[in-house]
């Protein structure tokens, strides 16, 4: 790597290559005659020192810059060159770079000799800025198709670096970049574009001979490659577009048809295929049949990626599943180190999934164990312990901690992760792993690895009782010695949470007292609340009489924090229901929702007179915390190379996916004085989903104002539609007054989806309005001429009808976590309301739960969602009624019966902070 | 012109070659991209693309070569003159004689540009250009206009020229020659 060459060099040329120096020596740039082997010598000591990270002053680079560009059309070509490579790395800090624009745009003119040409554009694209693309368009289009291989690089290269800001200008250039694809022979050995200029070279004069340069047929089709990523990018909005390029490009069944020889290229097109398969399952057949084409192609690296992207598809048949590790198989025992590396890099990602496949190739695996390249060998022995039987197992241990001390942090968080979920698979071999693990943790490394090692013991305590003891002693071992304040507070945290119910709680105490004389203060913090856990869960009355003398003494603590949790745990320890409140309390606020609402308390300036109200944050239970923390399963991620970035983007959580439209609301200035949005239903599609428009609705809860929020996808490519506003009809008398549309000027298949608003003010806000709404779509429909890209003058209008949109009870709901009983003795006192109903249409428990919980929008609690009986069930509910005055928790309490004959009978309680919630509830059930 | 005489040039110009680097200024639009033409290949042209930034170009005319900068003359270019002036033999300042209005622009930008202490002595070569045109100013009309009467301490001429009809293009080349070394 580049920036690592910047230490070997140090000794011998930090004199030499220092930046004041150089800059300095610029001088040269002046001389008269200039001397080219000196401005080359010291341009390329400015290069180096770019290249190893060095940076220049703005004031320096523009100095260097100017100088450099007094060296514009100097005859020596090797200098002329070495000029480019300096203006487009001090370009980017450089100030008045447009001053060589027209020097720039000569040397890339046609007539200029060949060896500038590509220089000059590569240049060029680092110097203009994007309202100047427009200008050269038409020279770059001539470039692209250039049949010198090395000028239609160049200008395809710099396509795809003038394309973030010039979009519109280089999207129309996609022909020449197709042609550049197709190109069939790069170059003929003559079929250099500037003609005669070096043919002639030989027996001409001096000046001639500087000119002669032979364009070197280029064997590898390189342009291929660039031409291919400048399309995708051009395309990749498109799907449509993109798999028929896709099509086109791959040759056929067999692939045979191809005109692409760049392997490269092929491997591009390989991961736009999987691309397109991940995003559409009906295309799944014709990309297989590709895909194994590829892997028999000529090329390994093509192999690879063929192979590679079979075995990260999902619901892969097994026959072309076997085909691929068939390819890998063979790479397997190749000399070749990399060949065998991607080999067992992709067979142990596969292993996670399909460890019975993958065990077909065991054999092979075994030989690579002690190969002498340790990557290669640690991840067959991952893959091994993976597909391997419980016997094998300690044979690999054994052969890997022979080498743990030669593999780098990240191969060892690998075989951590590996063991990690062999002790889920084997919890028998619990004591060999846990052995390897704790010696391990002796070892040298940095904070990654650590953390594996400590994680994986963190899950043995959690799922393997029989060595919960002896592991949470490592741990203890551990923290006596540990440079990692993060993992010395979670082992703390730990300890706190399982020390106590352990046989012996007595014997961590020392540990953890040890932390609170020796560690940093954020350590001892965290040791008091480990200290007070032990004290306020253990029914020891001696044991609690020590732990208060330990805390008292935290209280002369020179750490703020440190004294305010010793003096805060003394209190709980005296008051018992703060106890319960504060540390065996099973619910916690939701922390983004918690964040999200502080954020905008703390930005909004007029809120500060107020004290903030936690009222209407929504709880979960610790369980659905831990849950949302927690990182995958150590099933999944075990040996995974890291994952692309489409599987990584997760479902967004509910309250996650709140935060979001607090964030989009608050950018809407039309909707600015509506204050707070107070709950976001989700969204519900209200078209079918393979239409040409598709629409689904979020309803957004404000204080006084109900906002329909319109997110419309426009599929078709080549129509704009304009002025698309979606109008509402109430059916009903609804109590809502329309105030406003907030239509879309323009959505394509590109912008899509767009997103139309529409306004009501609540008559009554004391009331929970409710009705049905009449939707329709309406927009004006227009063709975009494919020349320019621009839609056409004349459209027509149009309108679609959608499906109706309800406003009801749950939009005025927030599910929320409580521990029911407690807060429905609470709530005794307060609002209360008892019905009875038949729902004699209702064919199960089941379904009644599922419907009541789908019209209140609350949370259902202690697992009462799913019925264990098919004949009597208690349901219970928990949400936040939002409403004008804050939020007020209502609580829910449904029980019912089954029968054949009668359906559910459902007998309905409610208790509420407030009466409106009750009746609230009462009426959306029986309404 | 026989091949030996070509080849005596060639050899005299080995040895009693001269050269010259000139910087070309002035505003946009009064000829000095056209002036590098018609000097450097005899090229006139009604169209000339605006030059954005600055050209370098060699020219070489009997035994002198001419390396010469042409620099941009819009507004955003004007404060890097100073950049490509300094160093060079010979500075250009060329001004269309046709176009009174922007003499006073014009005699803004010049005395600024020799303020800078880089540029002390550098011989200057004022041009009216466009004299093929009528109305223009003449040679005592521009000394008058842009204060040259006034700038010490340095060579300076001023000719009317034309670089359309070639007008006085003899006498610039001749003065530039006696500024080679
Ligand atoms: N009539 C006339 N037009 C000229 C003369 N010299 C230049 N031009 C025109 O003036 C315009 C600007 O010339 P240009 O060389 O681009 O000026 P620059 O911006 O100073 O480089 C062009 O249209 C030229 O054709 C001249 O001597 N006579
Ligand atoms: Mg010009």
């Amino acid at each position: 790597m580049a920036f690592a060459s910047k230490k070997d060099d140090e000794g011998l040329s930090a004199y030499y290559n220092n930046k004041t120096t150089v800059i300095q020596e610029a001088r040269v740039f002046n001389d008269s005659p200039i001397s080219p082997r000196k401005c080359r010598a010291l341009l390329t000591r400015v290069v180096h020192l770019l290249y190893i990270g060095e940076s220049f002053s703005t004031q320096e680079a523009t100095t260097l810059f100017f100088g450099t560009t007094k060296l514009f059309q100097h005859k020596d070509s090797a200098l002329r060159q070495m000029v480019y490579l300096a203006i487009k790395e001090l370009a980017g800090t450089a100030e008045d770079v447009i001053m060589v624009t027209s020097s720039i745009m000569k040397d890339m003119q046609p007539n200029s000799e060949v060896i500038y040409r590509p220089n000059s554009i590569r240049a060029l694209c680092r110097i203009i800025d994007p309202s100047m693309a427009q200008g050269v368009e038409r020279f770059f289009k001539a470039a692209i198709v250039d049949k010198t291989p090395s000028i239609s690089s160049a200008a395809l290269v710099s396509s795809y670096h003038l394309f973030p800001n010039a979009k519109d200008v280089v999207k129309r250039w996609a022909n020449e970049a197709q042609e550049a694809v197709n190109a069939k022979s790069s170059t003929s050995l003559f079929g250099s574009s500037t003609g005669g200029g070096y043919l002639s070279g030989w027996g001409g004069s001096a000046g001639q001979q500087s000119s002669g340069y032979q364009a070197v047929p280029s064997a590898s089709y390189i342009t291929q490659y660039h031409a291919l990523g400048l399309l995708y990018l051009i395309r990749q909005q498109d799907r449509m577009a993109v798999t028929k390029m896709i099509q086109q490009l791959g040759g056929g069944k067999t692939g045979a048809g191809t005109t692409l020889k760049n392997p490269m290229a092929l491997c591009m097109l390989i991961r736009y295929a999987a691309k397109v398969l991940e995003e559409d399952p009906n295309v799944q057949k014709q990309m297989l049949d590709l895909l194994d084409g590829w892997l028999k192609h000529k090329s390994d690296m093509v192999n690879l990626e063929a192979a590679r992207v079979i075995c990260e598809m999902k619901n892969v048949p097994t026959f072309q599943l076997m085909r691929a590790i068939g390819v890998l198989q063979l790479f397997l025992s190749s000399p070749k180190a990399t060949l065998r590396f991607a080999a067992t890099r992709t067979l142990a990602a596969l292993a996670v999934t399909h460890p019975s496949n993958v065990a077909s190739v065991n054999v092979d695996l075994e030989n690579l164990i002690s190969d002498s390249n340790r990557s290669v060998a640690t991840y067959a022995i991952t893959t091994l312990l993976k597909t391997g039987n419980e016997a094998s197992v300690d044979r690999l241990m054994k052969q890997i901690s022979g080498f743990m001390n030669d593999i780098s942090d990240e191969f060892k968080v690998i075989v951590v992760d590996a063991i990690r979920s062999l002790c889920l698979k084997f919890p028998d071999k619990h004591v060999s792993m846990l052995s390897f693990l704790s010696g391990v943790l002796r070892d040298e490394g940095g904070y990654d690895f650590k953390r594996a090692v400590v994680e994986a013991i963190f899950e043995m305590v959690k799922y393997i009782s029989a060595c919960r003891e002896q592991a949470l002693s490592h741990l203890c071992e551990f923290i006596e010695d540990c440079e990692f304040t993060k993992l010395s507070v979670r082992i703390l945290h730990l300890l706190g949470i399982e020390g106590p119910k352990a046989p012996q709680p007595t014997k961590y105490i020392r540990f953890i007292y040890n932390r609170v004389v020796l560690e940093n203060a954020t350590v001892r913090a965290a040791a008091v609340g480990s200290l007070a856990k032990f004290g306020l869960n253990s029914n020891d009355a001696g044991l609690k009489k020590s732990i208060d003398t330990l805390l008292n003494r935290c209280l002369d603590d020179v750490d703020d924090e440190v004294r305010d949790r010793a003096a805060m745990y003394l209190r709980l320890f005296r008051e018992s229901f703060l106890a319960d409140t504060y540390v065996k309390e099973e619910s916690v606020f939701s922390l983004d929702a918690l964040e999200s609402k502080l954020v905008s308390y703390v930005n909004d300036p007029s809120a500060s007179i107020v004290p903030f109200d936690a009222s209407s944050i929504p709880k979960i239970s610790r369980a659905q915390a831990a849950a949302e923390v927690a990182r995958p399963s150590s099933l999944e991620t075990v040996g995974v190379p890291a994952k692309k970035e489409a599987a990584a983007t997760p479902q967004l959580s509910a309250v996650e996916a709140q935060s979001a439209y607090i964030q989009q609301l608050k950018e809407v200035p039309e909707l600015a004085t509506y204050g707070e949005v107070l709950g976001s239903s989700k969204p519900a599609q209200l078209t079918e989903s393979e239409t040409e428009y598709q629409v689904s609705c979020v309803k957004h809860t404000f204080a006084e104002h109900i906002v329909f929020q319109f997110n419309v996808s426009n599929t078709i490519p080549d129509t704009v539609l304009e002025q698309v506003a979606v109008v509402m009809q109430p059916l009903t008398e609804s109590n809502l007054t329309e105030d406003f549309i907030i239509p879309l000027p323009s959505l394509s298949s590109t912008t899509s989806p767009g997103i139309v608003y529409v306004s009501f003010t609540r008559d009554s806000p004391e009331e929970y309005a409710s009705g049905s709404f009449q939707c329709v779509l309406k927009f004006i429909s227009k063709e975009v001429d494919p020349a320019t890209g621009e839609p056409e003058e004349d459209g027509y209008e149009d309108e679609y009808q959608l499906e109706e949109v309800e406003l009801g009870a749950g939009d005025y709901i927030i599910p929320t976590y409580v521990t029911f009983s407690s807060e429905w003795d609470r709530l005794r006192g307060g609002a209360s309301a008892t019905e009875t109903f038949s729902l004699s249409a209702m064919e199960s428990l089941k379904a009644a739960c599922d419907s009541i919980i789908e019209i209140l929008n609350m949370q259902a609690l202690g697992g009462t969602e799913d019925p264990s009986s098919t004949s009597v069930h208690t349901l219970q509910l928990a949400g936040l009624v939002v409403g004008a005055g804050g939020a007020g928790k209502a609580l829910v309490r449904c029980r019912m019966t089954y029968s054949k004959a009668q359906g559910v009978t459902l007998e309905l309680s409610v208790r509420a902070e407030k009466e409106e919630a009750c009746s609230l509830v009462v009426s959306a059930i029986g309404g | 012109m026989p091949w030996y005489t070509s080849l005596f040039q060639w050899f005299s110009g080995l040895f009693f070659s001269k050269t010259a680097d000139i910087s070309i200024v002035g505003l946009q639009a009064s000829g000095k991209t056209s002036f590098v033409n018609v000097i450097g290949s005899g090229q006139w042209s009604e169209e000339v693309v605006p030059t954005v930034g600055f050209n370098v170009r060699n020219v070489r005319k009997g035994n002198v070569t001419l390396k010469i900068w042409d620099i941009a003359g819009q507004p955003k270019f004007r404060s890097t003159w100073e950049r490509y002036c300094s160093g060079v033999d010979v500075i250009i300042f060329i001004v269309d004689s046709h176009d009174k209005e922007k003499f006073d622009a014009a005699q803004f930008e010049l005395h600024q540009l020799l303020s800078h202490q880089t540029l002390a002595a550098v011989p200057l070569l004022v041009l009216g250009n466009k004299n093929d045109l009528e109305d223009h100013a003449s040679v005592n009309e521009l000394i008058k206009a842009l204060e040259l009467d006034k700038i010490r301490n340095r060579a300076v001429s001023c000719y009317s020229c034309s670089m359309k009809s070639q007008h006085n293009l003899d006498i610039v080349l001749q003065w530039l020659t006696k500024h080679s070394h």
